[in-house]
């Protein structure tokens, strides 16, 4: 079986076909999807933006981090399980698009950053760590995390177009 | 009637002819548009979130919003800029749709709120860390903003 009759597949299962044909599931679904994106988003950028030193400056690293861990998690699975839900009611048109494949390829790599770059580059950070971040390691770690979020917002709505 | 007008008037200019003309310049905007959000309603959220004792509980209410707020004024910038240039690509999907009357009434709301109860409760520090003031100024906060967010994404369902 191909991935695209299993895509096909999907979409004649009644959880696929109610969020499809349901006047409410889609919008609420998609509506979640973008607090997620606003509530939590902003930590995910302002902790990166704290260990670059350019934003939140007076409090220490480690506090922001591990202050924020908790909620970007929580964003996390609100916008996973919301944005999983809208894949099961359109997989064919997914598959289809060219900017949801790179959105996966770019979630792989989000996986492959906070795995490999933020746990060996995080985890060094001593309590009461003023300034910026002076690991090359760490720094990398935040800027690849920026920007892999901007692209995955612009892949993201890109699905509608392309 | 007046209204009416404008929304005529923003369809016709030539930056709205551009947008319509150009196959990505509407997806990169509305994209920034989206961005943006994460950029004004996340900076707001950590400030919320703090006002509640649900975040960064160590550091004085006064002093994370003084160091977020030139962001939150950055997102400001990029909402009011990018939300305009879609509105003029597409003036009849805002002009009488319920969702994007509901989007303004709630933004106008949020404003409102965040430059008035908002600024007042995040300007001076409690020792108790949290105040019965600052907590239903945050849930406003995040209400307001939440539904600016519900409005704008039923826009496209109306």
């Amino acid at each position: 079986m191909s991935f695209l009759t299993f895509c096909q597949w999907i979409e004649t299962t009644s959880l696929s076909t109610a969020i499809r044909e349901g006047a409410l599931y889609y919008p609420i679904l998609g509506a979640f999807h973008m607090i997620g994106i606003a509530w939590f988003g902003g930590m995910v950028l302002m902790g990166d933006l704290r260990v670059l030193g350019i934003g939140l400056r007076q409090a220490p690293v480690s506090e922001v981090l591990s202050q924020f861990r908790r909620w970007k998690w929580v964003g996390f699975v609100v916008v996973l399980a919301s944005g999983g839900l809208l894949w099961w009611a359109e997989p064919v048109v997914c598959y289809k698009s060219v900017s949801f494949r790179i959105k996966i390829v770019l979630l792989l790599l989000v996986g492959v950053n906070a795995l490999v770059f933020r746990r060996g580059a995080y985890g060094s950070n001593a309590a009461g760590d003023d300034g910026p971040v002076k690991s090359r390691g760490a720094r990398l770690a935040a800027c690849l995390s920026m920007l892999l979020w901007v692209a995955l917002v612009f892949t993201g709505r890109g699905i509608a177009f392309f | 009637m007046l209204l009416l007008h404008f929304f005529r008037w923003l369809g016709s200019t030539p930056v709205a002819n551009a947008i319509n003309d150009s196959e990505w310049l509407f997806p990169v905007i509305e994209s920034i548009h989206i961005t943006g959000l994460a950029v004004l309603i996340g900076t707001i959220a950590i400030v919320d979130f703090r006002l509640l004792g649900l975040a960064l509980r160590n550091r004085p209410v006064s002093q994370i919003a003084r160091d977020l707020r030139p962001w939150t004024r950055a997102g400001i910038g990029i909402m009011l800029t990018t939300g305009p240039l879609m509105l003029s690509a597409e003036p009849e999907r805002g002009y009488g749709n319920p969702a994007f009357e509901f989007k303004m009434t709630c933004l106008l709301l949020a404003l409102v709120t965040h430059f008035t109860i908002h600024r007042r409760v995040t300007a001076s520090d409690h020792a108790s860390g949290t105040t019965a003031g600052g907590r239903l100024a945050a849930c406003l906060s995040l209400l307001l903003w939440t539904g600016v967010i519900l409005g704008g994404r039923a826009i496209a369902f109306f």
